[in-house]
């Protein structure tokens, strides 16, 4: 509406309506910037206060070295360790990869969302029938993806250089911003490639999966890169190996700034050449604009929902096997190192698992996260059959609402469950592979117990689709969010018990590393149930909305 | 009592402050085609949601085949297509499936008049609905919807984006639902389509339902415009019959003619007439000229 005024000022609409683009998309993604470089920053400011605080003596920092300095398994994770015996050194290896994918996936979603998600919503149609070509178009958005960008960089800088000058623990201000300049350069190079990939597909989803194929494989090279030492160079072939080789705050190399810069600007050409090439609303990559009838899963609206999912779900089975080989692969000399400390070792023995079994533990906590993308992924499509009137189609029809939710709810769950199963399954294959101790029936219980954590969050998502539609998908993905944060700072901060209960993953055990805890599980799920029968109520007794 | 397929109690719905349509009471009978009129914001659309159950009622109720539209909608929608106006469906299925799809869902397809309803349209399926204009996408979700062959047929400005060809196939259709016995509302704005096809009439201002009935009783509102220019004086036809809103404008009349206009060709035949226009009122023009800014002004509505 704002936007509609301004350009009815006859005065100013010249000046205005040729940068109205710019201006739009910049606004959305400072504002979006500023709000992820703050939890960037104090996830910064958290570690490295509660390292200062929780590893005071040399003696705790030693054992701390001792245990994670070399280990292939963790550091195949989230990174190597390079002197975590100091604060800056731990507060780099504990940031750097965790905000570097975070980074990316919101570099992603933000600049899918903000270019091609505005495009497929049709509102480019009306700012480009004035003097703003497809060209300028692409422009102005990179520009105001850019402006988001920077805040990002700014709001988490600024932090960082005042955390750092903390006397517990004393970063320079130099060394803080080179520091920010590393976290962010995982989601500017995902902004932009991002922007790329919308270019490319033909949808904002479509977008958003070739992005995330692309994070996927960059993370799983880095993985295999930093789980086996003659692997090294291959850090020097992917976007997070480059974020990695910049080595902030103990070995700078700014040298990884090339290719950093290389792919931004290359990324950026590309997306301005590739605009004006191509017609609004289409795609450059398997645009057939005629197709053979497929009419295997069209008898109904859940077989249309896994039928319009299916690229998606395929990607991300990909992925879970991909991960799941790798972790496994990994898992003997991950668990090996992991209870090379005497006092680490009782520990796992007095909870009667093996070292093994200690580190897949942790990898199951990623796997625990990625089926709850799944879920928060369904929600979404749900949400955006309703806002973009497709699921009217349906609906007027001899076909219930409470029918098409159920659909849709049990859809997810079979989903869930079969990826919980296959992240067993591949774990232990790649386990097996590698000739590690662990039993197929552990590893398939183990990868069920990471559905849980998920199925809450369905439920979450189905509540807020009943009570909040137009809010439903942002306060789902809150959701996830909180509950990654909250578990990721967890371990050190010393949380509040109330605050860490909050995090569907921390309720989770980490199987098997722990045994998995059934009651607790039954509770989520239970939680998650009671969540799906008051959103599917609300549901029936509200208005469709659109967007 | 005899069964309406279309009948609403005290409808009401409101958003916000927002009155989008209040205390309507509307029925439409076995086999009738009933029209509804409005200009954009009347509330056209919120009725026909709330008829289809897609919206839930602030107050009052709606039936289809005296079927509850909110507690028993799916057995209601067994029984009714609808077509609405912006077609939303979904961009990477082609016509085919789309068709397949919503056929399976409604559970209840004429093959073989589907397929002459494809012809009919010359609609090419093979194509995925992302490369469909906004005409073809249309026509896709009118074959989707006339090829049930349901008893009640709702259309919501059914021919946006068709051209003059595809509108005439339209009629066809609405002719054949007519011999079947079928029941139609069909929401619209365009004055002739209405006329053309509807047994009755309901017009809807600001979310109140000012007038209702036939062709013949809405007479007074198919008034023509007529702009006259004239070489000598302009004669005063204030007096001649039928005519009304006289406007003189140097050697320019301009009048608004009900019923006959032989009166006022007599009138002027005499007169010089160098140039004579005639035309249909827009219905925005006809809604001022009869109902004035605001609806109160208006008639209350009379119901059948």
């Amino acid at each position: 509406m704002l936007l509609d005024t301004r350009i009815a000022v006859p005065r100013t609409s010249r000046v205005r309506s040729t940068t109205v683009i710019a201006r739009i998309t910049g606004r959305k993604a400072v504002r979006s910037g500023v709000g992820w470089g703050l939890v960037f920053a104090l996830y910064v400011a958290a570690q490295a206060l509660a390292y200062a605080s929780s590893y005071s003596t040399v003696a705790a920092r030693r054992l701390l070295v001792q245990e994670f300095g070399s280990n292939v398994g963790i550091s195949a994770l989230v990174g190597p360790a390079h002197q975590i015996g100091t604060v800056p050194g731990y507060t780099a290896w504990k940031c750097l990869t965790v905000l570097a994918i975070t980074g990316a996936v919101w570099g992603i979603l933000t600049s899918t969302r903000l270019t091609r998600g505005e495009e497929d919503a049709g509102r480019w149609e009306l700012l480009l029938v004035g003097q703003v070509t497809r060209r300028s178009a692409a422009v102005q958005a990179l520009a105001g993806l850019a402006a988001g960008a920077l805040s990002l960089f700014v709001t988490t800088a600024i932090i960082t250089v005042a955390v750092g000058r903390s006397s517990k623990v004393g970063i320079g201000s130099s060394g803080a911003i080179y520091f920010a300049l590393a976290i962010v350069a995982g989601a500017v190079m995902f902004l932009a490639l991002g922007a790329l990939s919308s270019q490319l597909a033909s949808s904002r989803r479509q977008a958003a999966g070739y992005a995330s194929a692309f994070l996927g494989a960059s993370y799983a090279i880095r993985m295999a890169a930093d789980s086996s030492t003659g692997l090294g160079w291959l850090r020097w072939t992917t976007p997070l190996g480059w974020v990695e080789e910049l080595q902030p705050l103990t070995k700078p190399n700014p040298l990884a700034l090339v290719p950093i810069s290389i792919l931004i600007g290359v990324a950026g050409v590309l997306v301005v050449y590739v605009s004006g090439r191509r017609d609004l609303g289409a795609s450059v990559f398997s645009d057939r604009s005629t197709a053979r009838p497929h009419l295997r899963l069209m008898s109904g609206a859940t077989g249309l929902a896994l039928r319009l999912n299916r690229p998606t779900l395929l990607g991300w089975t990909v992925s879970i096997v991909a991960y799941g080989l790798l972790l496994g692969g990994i898992a003997k000399s991950g668990g090996k190192i992991m209870t090379s400390s005497p006092s680490i070792r009782h520990v796992f023995a007095r909870l009667g698992v093996t070292g093994v079994e200690a580190y897949l533990g942790l990898a199951m906590l990623i796997m625990a996260m990625a089926l709850s993308f799944v879920a928060v992924g369904q929600i979404s499509a749900a949400r955006k059959e309703e806002s973009g009137g497709q699921l009217e189609n349906l609906l007027v029809r001899p076909l219930s609402r409470v029918s098409w939710l159920t659909g849709r709810i049990v859809l997810a769950t079979g989903l869930l469950v079969l990826g919980g199963l296959v992240v067993g399954l591949s774990t232990w294959a790649g386990a097996a592979s590698d000739h590690a101790d662990v039993s197929l029936s552990t590893m398939l219980e183990a990868g069920l117990n990471t559905v849980a954590p998920a199925l809450l969050l369905l439920g979450v998502g189905v509540l807020a689709l009943g009570l909040v539609p137009r809010a439903a998908v942002p306060v789902t993905y809150a959701a996830m969010v909180w509950s990654l944060l909250v578990e990721l700072l967890g371990g050190l901060a010393s949380l509040n018990h109330w605050l860490l209960d909050s995090s569907a993953f921390h309720q989770m055990a980490a199987a098997p590393s722990v045994p998995i805890n059934w009651s607790t599980n039954a509770i989520m799920v239970s939680i998650g149930a009671v969540a799906v029968l008051i959103g599917v109520a609300a549901f029936k007794r509200r208005d469709l909305k659109g967007e | 009592m005899t069964v309406t397929a279309i009948s609403t109690y005290a409808l009401s719905k409101q958003f916000g402050p927002t009155k989008a349509l209040r205390d309507l009471d509307f029925h439409v009978g076995e086999g009738e085609i009933v029209g509804c009129l409005g200009p954009n914001g009347a509330g056209k659309t919120t009725l026909i949601r709330l008829l289809l159950g897609l919206l839930i009622p602030t107050s009052g109720r709606a039936e289809i085949f005296s079927l509850d539209s909110r507690r028993q909608s799916v057995d209601a929608h067994r029984r009714l297509a609808y077509v609405a106006g912006e077609a939303s469906l979904w961009p990477t299925l082609t016509g085919a499936e789309t068709l397949h799809l919503l056929g399976q869902v409604q559970g209840q397809v004429d093959p073989a008049y589907r397929d002459v309803l494809i012809e009919r349209f010359e609609l090419d399926v093979s194509k995925r609905v992302r490369a469909l204009s906004k005409g073809n996408r249309q026509k896709v979700v009118l074959v989707a919807a006339l090829m049930t062959r349901a008893d009640l047929l709702i259309l919501d400005e059914p021919t946006s984006g068709l051209d003059p060809l595809m509108e005439r196939a339209f009629r066809l259709c609405m002719s054949e639902a007519r011999e079947r016995g079928q029941s139609v509302l069909l929401s619209s704005h365009i004055l002739s389509e209405v006329e053309a096809l509807c047994d009755r009439i309901g017009i809807l201002r600001a979310g109140v339902l000012v007038e209702m009935g036939t062709m013949a009783e809405m007479r007074h509102l198919s008034a023509l415009t007529v702009d006259a220019t004239f070489d000598g004086a302009v004669p005063d036809v204030a007096d001649v019959a039928g005519v009304t809103m006289v406007e003189v404008h140097g050697s320019t009349l301009r009048c608004q003619v009900q019923g006959s206009v032989e009166p006022l060709l007599e009138a002027l035949v005499h007169s010089g007439v160098r140039e004579l226009l005639s035309r249909e009122p827009s219905l925005e023009e006809l809604f001022l000229a009869h109902y004035g800014a605001s609806p109160s002004e208006g008639r209350t509505s009379n119901a059948p």
